[in-house]
């Protein structure tokens, strides 16, 4: 310890910490903060900035990702999307878009709110995510079986969404789903928001279904709306946990003759249907690992500029200036434009 | 910092251009995952050639740098890529 740090000559002076505070800059590589800067020596970065640790972050956040997408197989519904999705605003959202598009409004009908209802549940039942389900139903078979005789109709689904107003608008910018969303052949619509597990993710399904009756005769009044808008608020949802994957599921053999996943329980939520919160919000917790990590290495760079321009130190480096571009752009787009949410 | 940006006036301008584009093409594309995960892919791949191309002209290309564009490069990608795979 005595010599740790005393070059040759200055062996003999009695003390080290008298020839630190003689020599306060032999011991500045030792300090935790050197870390952070910038090194006129060695031409360099600061050492949480050099090609090695930047290979760590990059490994980190790997990990990380392994990590949450290992999590929901061992302990389902600990991860998963928070939402507050519900049937009057994904209806005003939709008219909303409908007058903005030139297209009539749409009423509620109770049975395409039925026919929603029934394909959200049989997708977590089933542990699929798609228009057709693993045993060949179709949209129009949930349609038929509610007893709605129609000229037209449509299915719009989306999962993983946090607001009713962000799945009209994925709807909406997506060219498939918009043709639906403002389609001048449908005069009714049903929805149904259900909340569940799957894949391991607690996660909340939305099902549009549209339709123009046979008879005009048929058509849903705004009393039967209030009803339906009433019964989406009050109701009980049934949840269905540790769905499995679809392709685990024969597409061509008989609903009867399938046989269910051995974990699935089905559990009744007796609070507000609309609303769904898992243990981890796993869209807040990635966008924050990938924030924070974006940040520290973001402001080690703006500090390595600042402190070399300050020391005038030149460094066989590459831009500092143009990293510091890069890395603000994705958290920008991070913060400010990337969404949750799926729509098929 | 002003001189680093004269010096290199039309390195930054090109790469200001590619960030401004790249941040119109994320938010067309918000609610297609499959495309935002290619653009992030692809902004990654852009940079790292900017930077290499950039440090060549100048006759100042190393293994070191090209390590350093590349990292930070795939660091910015997989920032993108964590949020976006779920």
């Amino acid at each position: 310890m005595k010599n740790y740090l005393q070059p040759k000559q200055e062996k003999e002076e009695p003390g080290v910490v008298k020839y630190w505070r003689k020599h306060p800059k032999s011991i500045e590589k030792y300090q935790f903060v050197y870390r952070f800067l910038p090194k006129d020596d060695k031409k360099k970065r600061a050492d949480f900035l050099d090609n090695k640790a930047i290979l760590i972050y990059c490994a980190i956040i790997l990990f990380v990702t392994l990590v949450f997408r290992f999590i929901p197989k061992f302990a389902p519904g600990v991860l998963g999307y928070a939402s507050n999705i519900n049937v009057s605003d994904l209806l005003k959202y939709t008219n909303k878009k409908r007058e903005e598009n030139g297209a009539s409004n749409l009423r509620l009908n109770a049975k395409l709110s039925s026919a929603a209802e029934k394909k959200a549940q049989d997708m977590f039942a089933d542990g699929y995510w798609a228009h057709v389900a693993p045993d060949g139903k179709e949209p129009w078979d949930f349609i038929i079986s509610e007893g709605y005789d129609y000229i037209y109709a449509g299915e719009n689904l989306a999962k993983n969404f946090s607001t009713s107003k962000e799945v009209v608008e994925a709807w909406f910018n997506s060219p498939s789903h918009k043709s639906n969303l403002i389609g001048k052949n449908y005069d009714e619509v049903g929805f149904a928001v259900v909340n569940g597990v799957m894949d391991g993710y607690e996660t909340t399904l939305v099902v549009q279904m549209f339709g123009r009756p046979r008879q005009p005769s048929m058509l849903a009044d705004a009393k039967e709306e209030q009803v339906v808008l009433e019964k989406s608020q009050t109701k009980e949802i049934t949840s269905v946990a540790g769905v499995t994957e679809r392709t685990e599921v024969p597409a061509n053999i008989p609903r009867e003759e399938q046989s269910k996943p051995e974990d699935t329980t089905t559990v009744v939520i007796a609070t507000n249907p609309q609303e769904t919160k898992a243990v981890i919000d796993v869209t807040k917790a990635t966008k924050t690992v990938s924030i924070a990590f974006g940040g520290f290495v973001g402001s080690l760079l703006a500090v390595d500029v600042l402190y070399s321009r300050k020391k005038g130190l030149r460094k066989f480096t590459g831009l500092t200036l143009a990293h510091i571009t890069i890395i603000g752009m994705v958290i920008a787009s991070i913060w400010f434009i990337l969404k949750p949410g799926l729509v098929i | 910092m002003l001189e680093n940006i004269k010096e290199n006036r039309i390195e930054y301008f090109i790469l200001i251009v590619a960030v401004i584009t790249f941040i119109i093409l994320v938010y067309t594309f918000r609610f297609n995952k499959g495309v935002l995960i290619l653009l992030s892919g692809l902004g990654a791949v852009l940079y790292i050639f900017w930077g290499i191309i950039h440090h060549y002209i100048r006759g100042k290309l190393t293994k070191n740098i090209v390590y350093e564009y590349s990292l930070f490069g795939l660091l910015s990608f997989l920032l993108f890529f964590v949020v976006l795979s779920f």
